[in-house]
């Protein structure tokens, strides 16, 4: 029988096809049991092969937890199961797809997965539902037409992306693109990049006033700057460092306003070998270069880059790659033509205003095609592919909205190319509108997600659809994007409005919810964070969404930009406008907020039972919980009106009342103050491990014990706004922990419960 | 040949009779009751909102089910994903009572019925069957025979799809009256 390792074997680089063979060798170690389960499991995540929701062997059908019997118990990682279903993900360096490559990505759909292409918030590909066993071969026809998985996943450089408009950008210096294919190719297996604490993401934008290369969330962001030396235009980067989402997200701080072309790879290693030296690596909550910048500050971080430069012996890769950059060209099929009289098809002028752009290069277009929730199918993809050979470049390019676009496209061809875009489902305007809502997999199938991140988006695509050109015009371009947890991968915290996927119990009970996040700013390069609002039921949320916006045009005053009416109108008054939603009915009265969008399921452990008391049975702790929730808003309302001591001292006071509220759960009597509070938190909850959840285990409580025990010696913006958020987690984290005892019969059992006549509301 | 990833799409009778995001509670329903023999049943998946995709999809170890429109005709089609350790019409045999196990299911919860005189199988195995007329020679008698014992005598022309090499070889079943 043929093989795909024999009839690939003269078409993959040797080395990857080395690499794919010691996979395969180590996966059948893993099946005699002679790798450890965690060695494998970082071992299979550095090819890209990722845990899905359900591989530890559970799933509730919304009536009972079932055992998924599958044919074999080995394991491939801690509580993974080897038969469970997997996702793959898959590298695109800078975004850039060919047709041959997209060709290979859909008969890989087709054969291993469920038929379905998935375009990530980091241009990367995504394939679900995959067996462990068919990766292998999956790789090998990946590397017959040069794609790696190599570190897509793990603690590894991950997937360097770039603007998808680099090199036909109007407002850019120059074209990034084979800057960042040198950086992705020089670090991809690099020795000094082996020893990492946690992931380091890299991204290269043209220019810094658009939102395409979002460098200022990357652990390594490099912007494209020129400058004259002895008269002649030098090319280099403004390089940033340390910026992140994630739980607590953080903005990038400058390293140099410029480093010249032929020191960036130098640079990038030296920056990656000092993390694997003194990042963290034992707690992975704190591990991120982020963290060791905050800790050393960016000027001791940057003379310890700066001297390990100095240390490392000389690469001819640094700089052999610059020779060819100036003459790197994509290669459009058809000569510039422009869009003059062609006869236009119905639905081509929206299509056209909202998915079109021009490129600089004078009588060539880019063409947005927008995937609904960054999805394609196999069909589709292989169309696209053709389609791409006729009317574009080659290379076409992933971007972070989920999206691909179609480069160097004669304008004169654009209404052929929408006819044919439209006969295979993909030519939907609004491609980066208020209509193109970016989500992450939520509990789709991610095994941390906590809410439906694709079912709320689906449903506001829905009641937008049809929309989207009656909007107000300062609503339709607003850009929504939806976590389906606090970790970030929907990028919430850059959206005018984000989301990210929480919980909420009421009357043992469990309802989905999602924390609004409001006024991040997508534009100059992820040039701001929102900061949350409060909690509303999953359900609640197209309203929200429709409330907000409403009173945005009401409101606005004249050409006013989102982000500015909401700081304008303040927090105080944004929470306002939620509160309506907030409050959630009883399961009687309305059981359709205790599921989740798209999924029947009952969002609730399923044999608890309902409260038999006319009101509502809510426990001290909760009301306890209620007011550490109020201190966290305080904290909130202190950083936006630059108070930053008193938000650092609010937000201090909100970790200690919910710290507290659990303390007391076991010790009623517990003295009322700090040292106390916290050395009874650390007894009780912190090293007994009940805190913790088998993801994100005690980190949330070192957020406590850091500020306790050393207090910020300057009050600045950053130091506040990392300390709120902080706080928001810290207290989701008691919340948890609370409905998380009280299911077990644990929590506030020695507690009066207070009887009220409504749902524990917020403050 | 060894074939074990192979695929069967019955369509539906009225196209107009399938509403898609009306199969995630009955399929939610099936894992709830692990409806389909000799599978275990995993997730459900809405994939509604793509253009001619596989609608709802639900995830077993051994082979999917999906209210399908991947060729923009409505049918159930079943993806074996797992060899059953059996002669290669044998195999075929466990995938066609699967799939219209699965037909059987939808009619009973939620009233579609299908069209059993036309419907395709597909070798979804471009390695070891890949779209050649070589294959189609090979596969036929295996496809032959599996299909007379499974509608119990009845006669099928089988025809290719398409030529195209870079497609799966896609194989319609029309029956001979």
């Amino acid at each position: 029988m043929p093989t795909w390792k024999e009839t690939l074997a003269a078409k993959m680089d040797p080395q990857i096809a080395e690499e794919i063979d010691a996979f395969e060798t180590q996966m059948a170690l893993r099946r005699t049991g002679k790798i450890d389960e965690k060695v494998f499991a970082e071992t299979r995540l550095r090819r890209g092969c990722y845990g899905q929701r359900y591989d530890n062997g559970h799933r509730h059908d919304g009536i009972r937890t079932q055992e998924l019997n599958l044919p074999s118990a080995m394991t491939k990682g801690p509580d993974t199961l080897w038969d469970a279903p997997g996702m793959q993900r898959i590298k695109i360096p800078f975004g850039g797809v060919t047709a041959e490559q997209l060709d290979t990505l859909a008969d890989l759909a087709e054969e291993y997965s469920d038929g379905i292409l998935h375009v990530t918030t980091r241009q990367d590909f995504q394939l679900h539902y995959v067996h462990i066993d068919d990766t292998p071969n999956l790789m090998r026809r990946l590397a017959a037409v040069g794609i790696t998985t190599r570190e897509a996943c793990g603690n590894s450089v991950r997937n360097v992306t770039a603007c998808p408009l680099s090199g036909v950008c109007h407002g850019e210096s120059f074209d990034v693109t084979p800057y960042a294919r040198a950086a992705a190719k020089f670090m991809l297996g690099h020795p000094d990049a082996q020893g990492f604490g946690r992931k380091f993401k890299i991204a290269f934008s043209g220019c810094k006033e658009q939102a395409c290369g979002l460098t200022n969330m990357h652990d390594m962001g490099c912007i494209a700057v020129t400058r004259v030396e002895n008269g002649k235009e030098k090319r280099g980067f403004e390089v940033y460092v340390g910026g992140g989402l994630g739980a607590v997200p953080q903005q990038a701080k400058l390293f140099d306003t410029f480093v010249p072309e032929e020191e960036l790879l130098p640079l990038t290693q030296a920056i990656g070998r000092v993390f694997a030296r003194l990042g963290e690596k034992k707690n992975r909550a704190a591990a991120r270069i982020k963290f060791l910048i905050t800790k050393l500050g960016i000027d001791e971080f940057r003379r310890i880059v700066l001297e390990e430069l100095n240390t490392m012996s000389p690469d001819s890769r640094w700089t052999s790659y610059i020779s060819s950059v100036e003459n790197y060209r994509d290669n459009p099929q058809k000569p510039p033509a422009f869009l003059n009289g062609q006869q236009r098809p119905e639905g081509f002028e929206k299509w056209f205003a909202t998915n079109v752009y021009r490129q600089k290069q004078q009588g060539y277009a880019v063409a947005s095609v927008t995937l609904p929730l960054g999805d394609l199918t196999s069909i589709q993809a292989r169309q696209l592919a053709n389609i791409a050979r006729r009317f574009s470049a080659d290379t076409m390019r992933t971007t972070v909205e989920q999206n691909i676009v179609l480069r160097w496209v004669a304008e004169a061809d654009l209404p052929d190319l929408y006819r044919e875009l439209a006969r295979i489902g993909l030519a939907e305007p609004g491609a980066g509108t208020i209509l193109d809502v970016v989500a992450c997999p939520g509990t789709d199938t991610c095994k941390l997600g906590i809410a439906s991140s694709r079912g709320l988006a689906g449903e506001i695509r829905s009641r937008l659809a049809g929309r989207l050109f009656t909007l107000d015009e300062s609503v339709r371009n607003l850009h929504i994007k939806i976590s389906g947890c606090f970790n970030s991968c929907g990028q919430h915290h850059i959206a005018d409005l984000g989301f990210y996927g929480t919980s909420r119990t009421i009357s043992n009970r469990k309802i989905p919810h999602f924390q609004v996040v409001l006024g991040g700013k997508w534009q100059d390069n992820a040039g701001a964070y929102g900061l949350a609002i409060g909690t509303v039921p999953s359900k609640n949320i197209p309203d929200v969404i429709e409330t907000i916006t409403s009173r945005y045009v009401a409101g606005r005053k004249g050409t006013e930009s989102f982000q500015d009416f909401i700081k304008r109108i303040g927090k105080q008054e944004c929470r306002s406008m939620i509160q309506p939603f907030m409050d959630v009915p009883s399961y009687e009265s309305n059981p359709s907020l205790y599921s989740d969008w798209g999924d029947p399921r009952e969002f609730t452990i399923g044999d608890m039972g309902v409260g038999e008391c006319a009101g509502e049975v809510i426990s001290v702790t909760q009301f306890d919980l209620a007011d550490a929730e109020r201190l966290g808003f305080e904290a909130q309302l202190h950083l936006e009106n630059e108070n930053y001591s008193q938000a650092d001292a609010s937000a201090y006071r909100a970790m200690l009342q919910a710290a507290m509220s659990l303390v007391k759960t076991q010790s009623i009597n517990t003295k009322d103050d700090p040292n106390t509070i916290v050395s009874e938190f650390r007894t009780r909850f912190y090293e007994t491990g009940i805190l913790g959840d088998r993801y994100a285990g005690n980190k949330f409580a070192e957020y406590l014990f850091r500020r306790h025990d050393a207090p910020a010696a300057e009050h600045t913006y950053d130091q506040a706004h990392r300390i709120v958020e902080e706080a928001q987690l810290f207290i989701e984290a008691t919340y948890a922990c609370h409905d998380s005892l009280r299911e077990r019969g644990a929590g506030g059992a020695f507690v009066p419960p207070v009887h009220t006549g409504r749902a524990a509301g917020k403050p | 040949m060894e074939l074990h990833r192979i695929g069967v799409k019955f369509y539906a009778k009225d196209p107009t009779s399938i509403q898609l995001e009306e199969f995630i509670p009955v399929f939610h329903g099936w894992i709830q009751r692990q409806s389909l023999a000799g599978h275990l049943l995993i997730d459900v998946h809405d994939y509604s909102h793509v253009h001619n995709g596989p609608g709802i999809l639900l995830v077993a170890h051994e082979g999917n089910v999906s209210i399908d429109v991947s060729d923009g005709r409505p049918g159930v089609i079943y993806y074996r994903k797992t060899p059953t350790a059996q002669s290669p019409v044998e195999h075929l045999l466990t995938i066609l009572q699967s799939a219209l196990q699965a037909c059987r299911l939808v009619e009973t919860d939620a009233g579609i019925r299908f069209n059993m005189d036309e419907f395709i199988v597909i070798a979804n195995d471009r390695l070891n069957a890949p779209n050649s007329e070589e294959t189609f020679v090979e596969l036929q008698p295996v496809l032959a025979a599996a299909l007379q014992e499974t509608f119990e005598g009845a006669k099928f022309k089988l025809t290719r799809t398409s030529l195209d090499p870079k497609e799966r070889l896609i194989i319609t079943c029309d029956r001979q009256r």
